[in-house]
């Protein structure tokens, strides 16, 4: 793998909080990496740190491939989740002087702002007021911002924030583009499904620490127990004489049977009593949202949530 | 540096094309003109009411009528002189109004006393200008008694008082009458390089109140972070400062550009002669420290706050420090070497419009005090642009609230 960004032993705190408590991680060239986490787990706090915004108590953060020190910033993309753009400019000259301010010849950015502004169905809209844009317009144009200057990596926190269905599945293809073509991506999101399926790997950092770190298929082979969803008229005592159930969920003639780690589903079928009475079954891995909130769960984490 | 100068051309950029901006621009020196224009209609109003020139009527037999008439004529009094024989004793009271009677003969200068009748209604400088024949006749008065030329000149000289007299008596005391009689010659040698930098240093100052707005509209447009992907806190504070430094260069150039041709045609101040002198480098360069100062101060303060209009006490009050300075303006001309105008030279938020007015009125510069009120600017800059820097850095990216001054403080000392 060609890594482009290294972390490791990464700490940080604020007044007696410790905000990282040594955290470590890669990125390579043309992978969707998702760096996940409940609301203050200290997602943006790494992210700061990566962009130079903050500094880190101690740890280091390396980019290959870079002559000299310090951050290579003209080819780094940045969308960072509390964002916004200047109320009283024009989209084009917003965007040209972001991609100034990344020594990006301005020439070709003239070209690829109007390539990206049709793509983003933003056409002739260039010379438009950014107060007058939607905040979805809005939105788009900050993307743009941060891909303008053909990054090597891209740090996308919370890119989905806000956007409706349509301009998801835009936003989606795009990091999938320039993942493919060797962009490194680095992306915060809470929106599970949309990692799940764009992903190649995955970190996951509660108060501060490494809960999971892999790839996606790994994780779910890792975390990702079977899950046994069942329609009929099935009394609890009869779901209960099943073995290998970890926990039975009831919701009227539907149960879903939460099955352990291991299971061969197959061999697990067979036991099932004859009596059962089975309408429809489903047997498939949990999916990433249900891994997010079981472990945010289990450390209790859900009842903590606010602040970022 | 590369980078501050694109945000420093951004800012530049952007409000060039604020609408706001640009007929702030022209609206200023518009304003001075009409003003201008509007005070001259009203005293030409006055001149009519009061401007009825005088019928001065002299009898003598001195023959200093024609002195008379050459005065009226070099100062402008527009005096209508007649030649009366009417004897005084024939005067009581003046019924025409505009009217005087002199007598002068030898006798009124032996006894020192001009015999002078004037109407009721009368021109109220006409006391004052007769004041003007003083001298004139004093010399008359000399040559009667028989002095030589030279005797009379020496005479006449003014007395002036000039301190620090006493340091040696060789040739300082002629070289300190020489500036000062150079100076009463040409007032406007120190006052045009004053009046010069004054503008700049007001001007640049108040654009520079704009870096408030443009600091704290980083935070409420939530483009910080962004921008600061890019470049360092630093480099961003230092483009909003050299921006807008530029903005008030632009706003002086117009506002001297459109003034300058206008005074050189309606007055008679011999602008350009002494405009381009080295005391206005020296001038312009307090401006350009003062500029500094406050923009420190602003870009740093304006770091801290989320919206302009919801200024805290602490943001408001740093707003009004540029007009502390109005504050020591009275004290300061009416008596430029005493003890308000000695202090506001060493407090940095007075010093530099304290030392501008200072050194346009004084004749002799006290270099000390010159030399330690720089210091104290230059210090001052160096340490407001570093509290700004440690501000700057952390409360740009607080979005959303206005600091504190306990955070501010907390910041300070990181």
């Amino acid at each position: 793998m060609n890594t482009l960004l290294t972390v490791a032993n990464l700490k940080k705190s604020f007044k007696d909080k410790e905000a990282l408590k040594g955290i470590s991680f890669e990125v390579y060239r043309g992978e969707i990496m998702a760096i996940l986490g409940p609301n203050g787990a200290g997602k943006s706090t790494t992210i700061r740190n990566i962009m130079g915004i903050m500094y880190p108590d101690s740890g280091e953060i390396h980019f290959h491939q870079q002559s000299g020190k310090g951050i290579p910033k003209s080819k780094i993309g940045y969308l960072p989740e509390e964002r916004g753009l200047y109320k009283d400019v024009k989209v084009m000259d917003i965007l040209l002087y972001l991609a100034d301010l990344k020594d990006y010849p301005l020439d070709k950015a003239k070209e690829r702002i109007f390539m990206y502004l049709k793509k983003f169905d933003l056409e002739g809209k260039e010379n438009t007021s950014v107060e007058e844009l939607s905040k979805g317009m809005s939105q788009k144009v900050q993307f743009i911002g941060s891909i303008l200057h053909e990054p090597e990596l891209l740090i996308l926190d919370e890119p989905f924030s806000g956007l409706d269905p349509v301009s998801q599945e835009v936003f989606k293809e795009e990091i999938a583009s320039l993942a493919a073509n060797g962009t490194a991506i680095l992306l915060s999101s809470h929106q599970m499904n949309l990692v799940e399926q764009m992903c190649d790997r995955l970190f996951m950092i509660q108060h501060g620490e490494k809960v999971i770190y892999g790839t996606l298929d790994d994780v779910k082979k890792q975390y990702a127990n079977f899950k046994c969803v069942l329609h009929g008229e099935n009394p609890p005592a009869l779901l209960e004489k099943i073995p290998e159930v970890d926990r039975i969920e009831y919701s009227g003639n539907r149960s879903i049977l939460h099955l352990p780690k291991g299971i061969i589903p197959h061999q697990w079928l067979k036991q099932l009593p004859n009596e059962l009475d089975v309408q429809e079954l489903h047997i498939n891995r949990i999916s990433l949202h249900e891994i997010f909130i079981d472990i945010a769960t289990d450390k209790h984490l859900v009842s903590q949530e606010g602040g970022s | 540096m590369q980078n501050s100068l694109k945000v420093a051309k951004w800012e530049l950029k952007r409000n060039l094309k604020n609408k706001t901006f640009v007929i702030g621009l022209f609206i200023t020196p518009a304003i001075f003109i009409l003003f201008f224009f509007l005070g001259s209609l009203f005293s030409d109003s006055d001149d009519t009411d009061t401007a009825e020139n005088m019928t001065v009527y002299i009898n003598e037999d001195i023959g200093f009528f024609d002195e008379i008439e050459s005065i009226n004529k070099e100062q402008d009094f527009g005096w209508d002189l007649q030649t009366t024989d009417t004897p005084q004793s024939e005067i009581t009271e003046v019924d025409e109004p505009y009217t005087a009677y002199l007598f002068i003969n030898e006798h009124s200068l032996e006894e020192n006393r001009i015999a002078t009748y004037t109407s009721e209604e009368a021109d109220p400088l006409f006391p004052g200008q007769l004041q003007a024949l003083t001298v004139p006749l004093q010399v008359i008065k000399a040559e009667a008694s028989g002095l030589s030329q030279q005797e009379i000149n020496q005479l006449m000289e003014p007395i002036s008082f000039v301190e620090g007299t006493n340091q040696g008596e060789g040739g300082s005391p002629s070289s300190i009458e020489e500036n000062s009689l150079f100076d009463l010659d040409n007032p406007w040698e120190t006052m045009i390089p004053g009046v010069f930098a004054g503008i700049i240093m007001l001007s640049i100052t108040f654009t520079g109140m704009a870096i408030f707005q443009s600091a704290s509209q980083e935070k409420k447009d939530k483009i910080a972070e962004i921008i600061l992907s890019s470049l360092t806190p630093s480099e961003l504070m230092q483009g909003k400062i050299i921006g807008y430094f530029m903005l008030g260069l632009i706003q002086v150039a117009v506002f001297i550009g459109i003034l300058l041709p206008f005074a050189i045609w309606q007055t008679d101040i011999p602008i350009l002669e002494n405009l381009f002198v080295p005391r206005t480098i020296f001038f312009v360069l307090i401006a350009l420290l003062s500029y500094l100062m406050f923009a420190s101060i602003f870009v740093g303060v304006g770091a801290t706050m989320s919206d302009v209009s919801s200024a805290g006490n602490l943001q408001g009050l740093v707003m009004m420090l540029p007009f502390l300075q109005f504050v020591v303006i009275g004290p300061v001309i009416s008596n430029p070497d005493g003890i308000v105008a000695t202090v506001s030279t060493y407090i940095p938020f007075t010093a530099p419009l304290t030392l501008l007015i200072r050194l346009t009125l004084l004749d002799s510069w006290p270099w000390i005090e010159v030399i330690i009120s720089v210091a104290v600017i230059v210090l001052s800059i160096y340490v407001f642009m570093k509290l700004a820097g440690k501000i700057f850095k952390v409360g740009i990216l607080l979005y959303g609230k206005n600091a504190t001054p306990k955070e501010i403080w907390k910041w300070i000392r990181m």
